[in-house]
């Protein structure tokens, strides 16, 4: 419930109250750096929230809460906090069920490059093996020998970026990722859906960038935004990959020379099912998954279109810094 | 223009002719040009579209230039923009697209602008050598 909770943009989590304190949930409450309580009372007193969960159990629990409670302070318990977490939880569900639908029909535009990125290789052995069952000089079997090892490891590398990419993003918690790492790993999966052959790649990363949250979600983010970038400029261009910091924050900005969102439609692109791509080319739940992550790290996406000059999306995310939570027990 | 079999200029007769590869991957060039080296062909390379363009307008490619095998996805100039010169301006020397990418549509749509094989990677050197054989076959009665 806490996790869940903590996700919620809308909601800030003011702290958990545990007469135990070995109880899974404050240590989960240490993890995401929500103050702790042994007493509920010091947390009532401390923080002055507008809503407390009571998820004891104790039917006794909301008389008592009643009692100690200023008016106007709501209460969820017994059946009603149950039924806030089962919604919550079938929210998330179903986030993660969009993301892994978006990400399932991404690897369907994959396949001319992955195609491309596999049988290249597969030629060279190919080719090397047929030449070694008549190669008589030494040197040479040796050189080409080792020239099939190296593209059956480049060929090896193709398929665990994909394993990367495809599996489910709800498999792994939230940690510190590199950001900088994460473009770079991006990156390399954008290119099997549209070739980079004709696009200069620049970039510019702040050393320590770094971000709190599901690594492949964020990975999924940063595919997703590349491969609308590189898509928005057919006839090639320049794809910018930025990383800052700035008062408390970490930025990633990504930007193409493309063709530009046309300002009808820029107020949209983050609506489910909205798309300008043709039928079959696009969910439409790409921009939508990925402000919902963002939204989930207690961040925010931007984006700033000119036609026919291109386009950026400004993330901004929290930096990994503790609360001051000198009320922790 | 006048052509030529390439073996008569070069004074080789062990020369079957001159092939030139068109792919931005080296490893594919490289054996490529194992392959057909190999089977007695004069082989040239191109990394991409742009850089074949100018290969075959060079010297004396321009006439004894045998059959040309090009990718589709490469930088620059791409297959399908390189095929699209070399049809316009030396539609006598046959074409074969040699692609990482199985596409039904695109090998419909370049065989019938003439490109006399589509194949896909990875091929067999025998096929790779008949398939060039067969374009041989070709460009020899184009000069007829």
């Amino acid at each position: 419930m806490l996790t869940l909770l903590h996700q919620l943009r809308t909601v800030k989590v003011v702290g958990i109250a545990d007469r135990n304190p070995d109880a899974p949930g404050l240590r989960r409450a240490r993890e995401l750096h929500v103050p702790v309580f042994q007493e509920s009372d010091n947390l009532l007193r401390v923080t002055s929230p507008d809503l407390v969960i009571d998820v004891t159990g104790d039917e006794a629990m909301e008389t008592i809460l009643r009692q100690r409670l200023p008016a106007g302070v709501g209460i969820l318990s017994g059946p009603s906090s149950r039924l806030l977490y089962d919604l919550v939880k079938h929210e998330f569900a179903l986030q993660a069920e969009l993301l892994q639908t978006d990400k399932l029909a991404g690897i369907g535009s994959f396949a001319a490059g992955i195609a491309h990125d596999i049988n290249n290789p597969l030629q060279l052995i190919l080719g090397l093996a047929e030449n070694l069952t008549e190669e008589q000089d030494l040197e040479t079997v040796h050189l080409q020998a080792r020239d099939i090892v190296e593209a059956v490891k480049r060929t090896t590398a193709i398929c665990r970026d994909l394993t990367s990419y495809s599996r489910r993003a709800s498999g792994r918690s939230e940690q510190v990722v590199s950001l900088n790492a994460k473009l770079d790993e991006a990156l390399k999966i954008a290119r099997y859906a549209v070739g980079l052959q004709d696009i200069e790649v620049r970039k510019s990363y702040w050393p320590e960038a770094t971000a709190i949250g599901n690594p492949d979600e964020i990975l999924h983010v940063f595919i997703n935004l590349m491969t609308n970038a590189i898509q928005a400029m057919d006839h090639g261009g320049i794809l910018t990959i930025t990383t800052a910091t700035c008062d408390d924050t970490t930025i990633v900005k990504i930007s193409d020379t493309g063709h530009g969102i046309p300002p009808e439609m820029i107020g949209r692109i983050f609506e489910p099912f909205f798309t300008t791509k043709p039928p079959g080319k696009g969910t439409g739940l790409g921009l939508y998954n990925i402000k919902n992550v963002v939204h989930r790290m207690h961040g925010s996406i931007n984006v700033e279109s000119h036609l026919g000059q291109g386009t950026t999306f400004t993330i901004v995310f929290p930096q990994n810094k503790p609360e001051e939570d000198g009320r922790s027990s | 223009m006048s052509e030529f079999k390439s073996g008569f200029f070069m004074g080789s007769e062990s020369c079957n002719g001159r092939v030139l590869i068109v792919d931005d991957e080296p490893d594919i060039r490289k054996v490529v040009r194992l392959t057909l080296q190999k089977a007695g062909y004069e082989v040239l390379e191109a990394e991409n579209g742009a850089k074949a363009i100018e290969t075959i307008n060079t010297g004396e490619n321009r006439l004894l230039l045998d059959v040309i095998i090009c990718d589709i996805r490469m930088p620059k100039v791409n297959g399908i923009e390189a095929i699209a010169y070399f049809r316009q301006n030396y539609p006598r020397v046959p074409l074969i697209v040699l692609t990482g990418f199985p596409d039904t549509d695109m090998a419909t749509s370049l065989l019938r602008q003439g490109v006399v094989d589509y194949l896909v990677k990875p091929v067999e050197g025998d096929k790779l050598k008949a398939a060039v054989a067969r374009a041989m076959e070709q460009r020899e009665l184009a000069r007829l």
